[in-house]
C-alpha cells in the first residue's frame, strides 16, 4: 500500500518536471529567438551589456565602494571627530519597542545579506564551491527575514519620511557634519540623510527583493517579462544588472548608516536600544522636531 | 596539418539536418542526464514556411572568447588547449550568470541542490568530461562520458545519420563544409 503511494508521488513529480522542461521560457521555444537576436542591431543587447559589466566593472566598483566609503569616514573621524552631546539632560521617547524590534530584524537581514552577497561577488578569491554556494543559499534566507522587516518598517515610518522644506537645507549644509560647530540643524524627526536611507531600504530593498527573486526563480512566468517587452532571458539579464547596481548603492548607504550610528555622534545608538534620545541631540540635530515638541509642551 | 593549433568546434549543416533528434537523444542517454536537462537541442527555424524552413542542432558552441568564463564569479570555467570549454562543478555555485552571458542558452541547472533548489550548472562538454581524473567514476557521474580521452568522436556527431553535425578541428570541419557548399552550389 505504502509502495503505491510512493509510486504515485514520484511519477507525478517526474511528470511535473517534464512538463516544466517542455514549457520552459528559457530553454523551450524561446531559445531560438534569443539566439538569433543576440548582439543584433535591433535587439536589446542586454546580453553583451551584462557580460561586459560583470566581466570588467561590477567587482571593481564593489571593491571601490568597500574601500573608499570607509576610508572617507575614517578621514572624517580623524579630522572632525565625534559630535558629543550631553547625556545628562532630559530624555525624549522616539522609538517604540515594536519599531526597535523591526529595526533590529532588518539589521539582522542586512548582516546576513551584505556579507553573503559580497562572498558571491568576490567568490573567486574564496575558491567557490560549498562555501560560496552556502552563502548563496543564506542570501535567500536573509531575503525572507528582510521581507518580514521591510513591510512594517515602510508602513510605520513612511509618513515621517516624506520630504519637507528642511531637507534641502540639510543637504546643502551636509547635515552639519562638515563642521565641528554645535549648531541647530534643520530637520524634523528624521533628517534628509535618514530619509534617503529609508527610501534606499524600502524602495531600493523592494527592487532588490524583486530582482533577486527573479534571479532565484529563473524560469517563471508572472507576466513581468511580457509587461516589459523582454524575453525571459533578457529579463534575467536586466535583473542581474539592476541587482548589482542597487547593491552598490545600498552597501555604500549601509556603511554610512553604521558610521553615523556608531562613530559620528557619541552614544547615539542608545536611542535604538532604549528608545530614548538625549534632549540636546534632538535640540541641535533635529531642531524643527524639537521646536514642534516644545510648542506642544512635551519637553 | 597542425595539431598543436587544433581548436575543437561543432558545425551543423542546416541543409542536411533532418530534425531526427538523434543527437539530442544520444547525448542525454550517453551522459545519463537527469529529466529536464538536454545538453543538445534540435531547433527548427521558420517552421512551416516553404523554402525557408530549416533545422539545426545546438549545444555549447565552445566559444574562443567564451563569455561564460568572463562572467563566472567563482572562475570555475577553463578552456583546454584544444579549445573545449569546460567547468568545475565542485567550484560552481549555480548562480546562473553564465546563462545570462551565453548567446546560445547552453548552461542549464538541474534542480538537485538542497531541498530541490537549483543545483550547479550543467552543459555540453564536447564529450571531454571535466577536471576530475580522466574516466574516473566521479568524472562520469558529474560530467558524463569522456569520449575524447578514449579517442572517440562526441556521441552526437557519431550518431548523426546524415552527417549534418560535424565536430573536430575548426579548420578541418570548415574545409569539409566548404567542399559541401561548393558541390551543392548553395548554403554558405
Amino acid at each position: 500500500m505504502m509502495k503505491k503511494y510512493w509510486f504515485v508521488l514520484i511519477t507525478s513529480l517526474l511528470a511535473a518536471s517534464i512538463a516544466s522542461a517542455a514549457d520552459s521560457r528559457i530553454w523551450g521555444g524561446m531559445i531560438l529567438a534569443n539566439i538569433l537576436a543576440y548582439g543584433q542591431e535591433h535587439a536589446t543587447r542586454l546580453g553583451p551589456l551584462f557580460t561586459t559589466l560583470q566581466a570588467f566593472y561590477f567587482r571593481k566598483i564593489f571593491a571601490g565602494v568597500l574601500l573608499c566609503v570607509p576610508a572617507a569616514f575614517l578621514v572624517h573621524y580623524l579630522v572632525l571627530g565625534q559630535k558629543v552631546f550631553s547625556h545628562d539632560g532630559e530624555k525624549i521617547f522616539v522609538f517604540s519597542v515594536f519599531k526597535r524590534l523591526v529595526h533590529w530584524l532588518a539589521a539582522l537581514a542586512f548582516i546576513i545579506l551584505i556579507p553573503t552577497g559580497l562572498m558571491m561577488v568576490f567568490g573567486r578569491y574564496l575558491g567557490g564551491g560549498t562555501l560560496v554556494a552556502t552563502a548563496r543559499h543564506l542570501h535567500g534566507v536573509g531575503t525572507v527575514v528582510f521581507l518580514v522587516a521591510v513591510i512594517p518598517m515602510f508602513l510605520f515610518w513612511v509618513a515621517e519620511m516624506l520630504p519637507t522644506r528642511d531637507d534641502m537645507r540639510w543637504v546643502l549644509m551636509a547635515g552639519g557634519y562638515l563642521s565641528r560647530a554645535k549648531q541647530e540643524i534643520p530637520a524634523g524627526k528624521f533628517n534628509a540623510g535618514q530619509k534617503m536611507w529609508f527610501w534606499m531600504v524600502t524602495l531600493g530593498g523592494s527592487g532588490m527583493i524583486a530582482t533577486g527573486a527573479a534571479l532565484y526563480l529563473q524560469d517563471f512566468d508572472y507576466g513581468a517579462a511580457s509587461l516589459l517587452g523582454l524575453s525571459q532571458i533578457d529579463l534575467l539579464r536586466f535583473c542581474a544588472i539592476v541587482h548589482n547596481f542597487l547593491a552598490m548603492a545600498i552597501i555604500a548607504n549601509f556603511i554610512t548608516h553604521v558610521y553615523m550610528a556608531l562613530f559620528a555622534i557619541k552614544g547615539v545608538i542608545s536611542s535604538m536600544i532604549t528608545g530614548y534620545k538625549e534632549e540636546e541631540e534632538v535640540r541641535f540635530l533635529h531642531s524643527s522636531f524639537y521646536k514642534k515638541l516644545k510648542g506642544q509642551r512635551q519637553v | 596539418m597542425n595539431y598543436e593549433q587544433a581548436r575543437m568546434k561543432f558545425i551543423c549543416d542546416e541543409h542536411r539536418c533532418i530534425e531526427c533528434f538523434g543527437c539530442a537523444v544520444a547525448c542525454s542517454e550517453a551522459h545519463d542526464l537527469p529529466v529536464g536537462i538536454s545538453r543538445r537541442k534540435v531547433l527548427t527555424v521558420f517552421e512551416g514556411i516553404e523554402g525557408k524552413e530549416y533545422s539545426t542542432s545546438i549545444a555549447c558552441m565552445h566559444c574562443a572568447d567564451a563569455p561564460c568564463q568572463k562572467v563566472c564569479p567563482v572562475d570555475c570555467f577553463y578552456i583546454r588547449e584544444d579549445g573545449i570549454v569546460l567547468h568545475d562543478k565542485k567550484k560552481c555555485i549555480g548562480c546562473g550568470y553564465c546563462l545570462y552571458a551565453c548567446p546560445f542558452g547552453a548552461p542549464q541547472f538541474p534542480k538537485n541542490g538542497a531541498f530541490g533548489t537549483r543545483g550547479v550548472m550543467d552543459k555540453c562538454t564536447l564529450c571531454a568530461g571535466g577536471p576530475e581524473e580522466t574516466n574516473s567514476a566521479l568524472e562520469r557521474q558529474l560530467y558524463g562520458q569522456n569520449r575524447i580521452a578514449e579517442g572517440k568522436v562526441p556521441i552526437c556527431a557519431a550518431v548523426c545519420a546524415t552527417n549534418a553535425l560535424l565536430v573536430g578541428d575548426a579548420e578541418e570541419i570548415s574545409a569539409i563544409y566548404r567542399k559541401r557548399v561548393s558541390s551543392r552550389g548553395k548554403g554558405a
